[in-house]
């Protein structure tokens, strides 16, 4: 298993040229991350191939593809879940595969709403995650406060997580992965299984917190990558097919071939 | 600390959040309760069996000094809880990891600042204070031994010992079972088989060589269980149970770098 540093040279698949992303970002915020070479292999079956991405500070990136592509195999690399079969993944320079610990006290993780605790209550739910990421005492109480407000829980404090709607269960993960206010927060199909009202809370919650940190957006919902993202990359049969400005690789006539890895952008 | 703490205190929120845990503690409760009992019935009817066939009475010295509570209620009865706690712990050791990595909030855990050594402490710390509360339920039965049944407390102290270290013994196997599975059912199963296994192996003396049968022995958690119950606390004894802790908290730690391995 190769655990090189990563190399500086950007060497991936054909971005398209196009002027950055219209979306303010501020300066010095978020992470950078880096793929190299990147690949994945399960026996003979490869889920992600020789992948190169750079995702530059406080990018909101939407990383997508149909299911199977490879979007949570790159996910459980890039946070350390996983170990590559081949090349590097780096964030801010630090290789996941070496030094999870570092890399993971920069994230915020927002699994999909089944992944929760359905027997914590939301409040307690919330500590335990701060006390997770090392905040205690004042400064968790703080933490939690606050993120119950910013993501309008209040009202469900004290009711268990298992009896919430979708829509507030996804408010809770977002809450938890946002609480300790990380540079890096990946958010997994953040609006599925919601209904049109849930959607548009979430998306308004995730529109808040963009450009204040770098966001990876997993989706298959192109109108979330469309409304949530300034860059996106494509994923098809684990290989990176396109990526650049969400509307240079949305708003093309058929962007679901993409999905299909019919077309070649470059 | 704040990270080990607030896992710990989930753990006991999700622990006694799910039925497992009430119905296992219902299940020591009264499963030593109808052993205990059992016992102490065959002792009642084996005394007036004496003291109906002889006419003389109980104090007329017809009982021979072998029918006593210590030898017919007190040891039967640690003897078979012993056995029954192999099989009803592995319920409660089923879910810890497994039903973490089920739901896939093992993922959530391990991208939180949480090493997995610290999630291994927390899980074990807790799993063995259950069981622990569960050993001091069941244990009220045979104390009341003490009183009537010429068991000191010394004695009773060393059997509680041993019967606490082989429970402990048995929720490490099936935690090292859960560790490796994401589904509870083979977690418990697993957990059972090697419990049973590791339980006796006098019965391959007449099948092994000598030196195989050694070895055996030395793995096997009765005859540790053995010399508690008979009120002989050996440090070697004590060094087993440690080191099978031990082993087993390895084995479930080495469980989240297979996994970053093989997916």
């Amino acid at each position: 298993m190769s655990q090189q540093q990563p190399q500086s040279a950007p060497e991936g698949p054909a971005e398209i040229p196009a002027e950055p992303a219209e979306r303010s970002r501020e300066a010095g915020s978020g992470v950078r991350i880096e793929a190299r070479g990147l690949t994945r292999r399960f026996g003979p079956h490869v889920a992600v191939d020789a992948l190169d991405l750079d995702i530059e500070r406080g990018t909101a990136f939407g990383l997508l593809g149909a299911n199977g592509a490879g979007k949570t195999t790159f996910i459980r690399m890039l946070t350390g879940i996983l170990l590559p079969s081949a090349g590097t993944v780096s964030v801010d320079g630090i290789s996941p595969a070496l030094d999870p610990a570092a890399v993971r006290a920069r994230l915020g993780f927002a699994p999909e709403t089944s992944c929760l605790y359905p027997e914590l209550r939301v409040r307690g739910f919330l500590h335990f995650a701060a006390g997770a990421r090392g905040l205690s005492g004042a400064e968790a109480e703080t933490a939690v406060e606050a993120s119950l407000e910013r993501f309008h829980l209040e009202e469900v404090t004290k009711r268990p997580i298992g009896q919430l709607s979708k829509g507030f269960q996804q408010r809770v993960s977002l809450a938890q992965a946002f609480l300790h206010e990380p540079p890096l927060v990946i958010v997994d199909e953040p609006t599925s299984g919601l209904d049109p009202l849930q959607q548009e809370e979430v998306k308004q919650v995730l529109a808040d917190r963009r450009g204040r940190c770098t966001l990876i957006l997993c989706t298959h919902d192109l109108g979330d990558a469309r409304e949530l993202t300034d860059e996106v990359g494509v994923l098809h049969a684990g290989r990176l097919v396109a990526h650049g400005p969400t509307p240079e690789i949305l708003d093309r006539p058929e962007p679901l071939r993409l999905f299909r890895g019919e077309e070649d952008p470059a | 600390m704040t990270r080990l703490r607030a896992l710990v205190r989930k753990e006991v929120i999700v622990l006694f959040g799910s039925p497992m845990a009430w119905i296992a503690l219902t299940l020591v409760a009264l499963v030593t309760a109808l052993i205990f009992y059992d016992h102490l019935r065959i002792y009642n009817q084996i005394l007036f069996l004496y003291a109906t066939s002889t006419m003389g009475g109980f104090e007329s010295d017809t009982v021979p000094d072998y029918i006593n509570l210590r030898d017919t209620v007190f040891f039967p009865v640690m003897e078979t809880l012993g056995i029954t706690l192999l099989g009803i712990i592995p319920l409660v050791t089923m879910r810890v990891f497994a039903e973490e990595r089920a739901r896939g909030t093992d993922e959530l855990l391990l991208t939180t600042r949480l090493s997995p050594g610290a999630i291994v402490v927390a899980k074990f710390a807790v799993a063995y204070a259950f069981v622990t509360l569960a050993m001091v339920v069941s244990f009220v039965y045979p104390a009341m031994a003490v009183s009537r049944g010429g068991v000191g407390v010394q004695h009773l102290l060393s059997v509680f010992v041993g019967l606490l270290l082989h429970a402990l013994a048995v929720a490490s196997i099936g935690l090292v079972c859960s560790a490796f599975t994401k589904s509870q059912l083979i977690a418990a199963i697993a957990g059972f088989a090697a419990g049973f296994v590791l339980w006796d192996f006098s019965w391959a003396g007449p099948f092994v060589g000598e030196r195989l049968f050694a070895v055996l022995d030395a793995i096997s958690i009765h005859p540790r269980y053995g010399a508690f119950s008979e009120g002989v606390v050996r440090v070697s004894h004590l060094v087993y149970f440690a080191g099978l802790a031990c082993v087993a908290a390895a084995l479930a730690r080495l469980s989240f770098d297979w996994r970053r391995v093989a997916g």
